[in-house]
């Protein structure tokens, strides 16, 4: 099985008044292709540096982070840029999206980036977001989506450059609990569906019988504990 | 481009109402620097319109035609290194005048040319002098506002000679007042009164006030070599050093340059407050794989299409008001002074933006992630 996602040996250290504090430590996480990873941790266990080492946005201190298989260490700003534009495909907590722009534009201003043209991305554009449900909201504002629509089209815009890795922080945290299920049995389905490998931070418990593992960061470690529910 | 474009759509307002100052700025400075022109030109107008390159004057002088007195063998060294042609005597006299019919005096400054020469301006209505006419002048046509005709006869107070008015001119002045051209034979007649009336009595043979030449550079160095006692001045030195010009000029300019900056500074706070509210967007831009470069274009074609956008508006209106302007409120805005005012308002506007470039440059992709709220 292709692991389209791999951490090994991660470790990542903040000076603190003039302290070295480890916050990951020799951290180890591999996502298989159509697997949705589910990451739990209490607040302040280093959640978001993980997610941010994982996202190419911070350096880890050492160790090796792999996309398909290709180590990301030792590249310059523009190449890791271009990385997450085309291999990484992000969801974040709520501003998401950027307010100016319709919802279709948000898709296509992606594919622009990564220099599709402009029909074959307004096609993708409408396919993914037919798929979610959302060809009645094409030229909304995000201010007039709710949190649901919102988190779906950013689902939508993660997938629009065909990334390896979808990396969600915390994509349920203020929707309630209805449409915090819908968004993330979409997220698991597009994730099975494209062969993608997904990484979900959150603090949800209602939504982990949705996702494939579920792993506890403790100790600067990733550790995985089983689930009573399944 | 694909951002900039679609944010000023959707907040119109915002971007309209900078917009509306932008363009009341850019208004500002093309008229103040319209009229700046328009006094410049009407300040010197007559010798703007000259053709000379460079004006030879006395050493002392300062470089003010007024204060200036050369001679027969000036003109004669001057034109044999230019050749005769390309070097004109040329006399200027201010002085005031009075009117048969009219009671009041006219501030007016007499040129002495010769004729046939190129000082010489065309004639617009009546007749030219020629360099055998005596006791004749053509005479600025703003004159016609004081009363004077073709015909009329204008008396100096300093001398007590007289010139019948023979023709108009047009837009022709010095130091703000119209000009009134005499050929050469009427002003040494005005000169040996004035010697008589003076304190020595003695007539000199220093005749001229300036020495009009066409040069190239090197002419103008070997005149200025051949002649110790004079010194070769451009033209543009010339016309500043005509009374009151520096002055007026200069507090224009510090008027425009003010205007400058503050469209810089106003520009300058906008977008630096817009970018900071927009910081979190620009992280998660960044996070989603936008380029850097990518968000200072964007931000910078939004500055550009602001002063463009407000520059067009602000030209057509600058237009509609010269065309009703009264005739007697000075106002030149030419083509080349135009597009290098246009060119240094959309310059200032790109420095005002460079703050925000610099914070555009220093959003963290990283601030993205583990964000609650906007
Ligand atoms: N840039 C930084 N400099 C110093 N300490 C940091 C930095 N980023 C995170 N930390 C510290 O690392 C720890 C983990 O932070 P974080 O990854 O945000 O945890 P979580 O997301 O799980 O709440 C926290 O104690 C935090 O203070
Ligand atoms: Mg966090």
């Amino acid at each position: 099985m292709r692991h389209r996602l791999r951490l090994e040996n991660i470790k990542r250290t903040f000076e603190d008044g003039g302290m070295q504090r480890t916050i990951l430590d020799n951290l180890n996480l591999q996502v298989s292709e159509g697997e949705l990873v589910a990451v739990m941790g209490p607040s302040g266990s280093g959640k978001s540096t993980f997610l941010s080492i994982a996202g190419a946005l911070l350096e880890p201190t050492s160790g090796d982070v792999l996309l398909d298989g290709e180590s990301i260490s030792g590249k310059n700003k523009k190449e890791l840029t271009d990385i997450r534009l085309r291999q990484l495909g992000f969801i974040f907590q709520s501003a998401n999206l950027i307010p100016y722009l319709k919802v279709e534009d948000q898709l296509v201003l992606v594919a622009k980036l990564g220099g599709m043209n402009k029909s074959t991305a307004v096609r993708r554009a409408r396919e993914l977001l037919n798929k979610l449900g959302l060809t009645p909201r094409l030229n909304a504002y995000p201010d007039k989506l709710s949190g649901g629509e919102r988190q779906r089209v950013a689902i939508a815009r993660a997938l629009m450059n065909d990334p390896a890795v979808l990396l969600a922080d915390e994509p349920t945290a203020s929707l309630d609990a209805s449409r915090g299920t819908d968004v993330v049995r979409m997220l698991a389905g597009e994730a099975k569906e494209r062969g993608k490998s997904a990484v979900m931070v959150t603090h949800d418990e209602r939504i982990l019988s949705l996702c494939d593992r579920v792993l506890y960061l403790e100790d600067g470690r990733l550790v995985e504990k089983q689930l009573a529910l399944r | 481009m694909y951002l900039a474009i679609r944010e000023m759509k959707f907040a119109k307002v915002r971007y309209s109402l900078i917009a509306i100052i932008m363009l009341l700025v850019a208004f500002l400075v093309l008229f103040v620097t319209g009229l700046a022109r328009g006094l410049a030109y009407d300040n010197a107008a007559s010798i703007q319109n000259m053709s000379a390159t460079h004006f030879i004057m006395e050493k002392e002088s300062n470089h003010r035609f007024t204060r200036s007195q050369l001679g027969e063998g000036d003109l004669a060294q001057a034109g044999s290194i230019t050749g005769e042609k390309n070097a004109q005597p040329l006399g200027v006299k201010m002085t005031t005048v009075t009117t048969k019919g009219t009671a009041h005096k006219l501030d007016v400054t007499l040129l002495a040319v010769r004729p046939e020469g190129w000082l010489m301006p065309s004639v617009t209505e009546g007749t030219a002098i020629t360099s055998q006419s005596e006791g004749q002048a053509v005479v600025d046509d703003q004159l016609k506002d004081s009363g004077i005709e073709i015909g009329s006869e204008i008396l100096d107070q300093a001398s007590g000679m007289k010139w019948i008015v023979s023709g108009f001119v047009s837009h022709e002045s010095f130091s703000h007042s119209p000009a009134v051209f005499l050929n050469e034979r009427d002003w040494q007649q005005l000169q040996q009164s004035a010697a008589r009336q003076g304190a020595d009595g003695t007539a000199t043979d220093k005749s001229y006030s300036a020495i009009a030449v066409k040069a190239n550079k090197e002419q103008a160095e070997q005149m200025a070599s051949a002649l110790p006692d004079a010194e070769v001045v451009t033209k543009s030195e010339a016309v500043s050093a005509i009374p009151g010009y520096k002055e007026e000029q200069g507090s224009l300019l510090m008027m425009i340059v003010f205007l400058f900056v503050i469209s810089a500074f106003v520009l300058a706070v906008f977008f630096y407050v817009i970018t900071i509210q927009k910081s979190s967007q620009f992280g998660i831009l960044k996070a989603i794989g936008a380029r850097t470069a990518y968000l200072v274009r964007s931000v910078a074609l939004q500055v550009l299409l602001l002063s463009l956008g407000s520059l067009v508006v602000s030209v057509l209106l600058v237009q509609a008001i010269e065309a009703v302007l009264p005739n007697g409120m000075p106002f030149k805005l030419d083509v080349a002074t135009l597009a290098g005012t246009c060119g240094a308002f959309v310059g200032m506007s790109l420095i005002g933006s460079l703050l925000s470039v610099w914070k555009v440059t220093r959003i963290d992709a990283l601030d993205a992630i583990g964000r609650t709220a906007a």
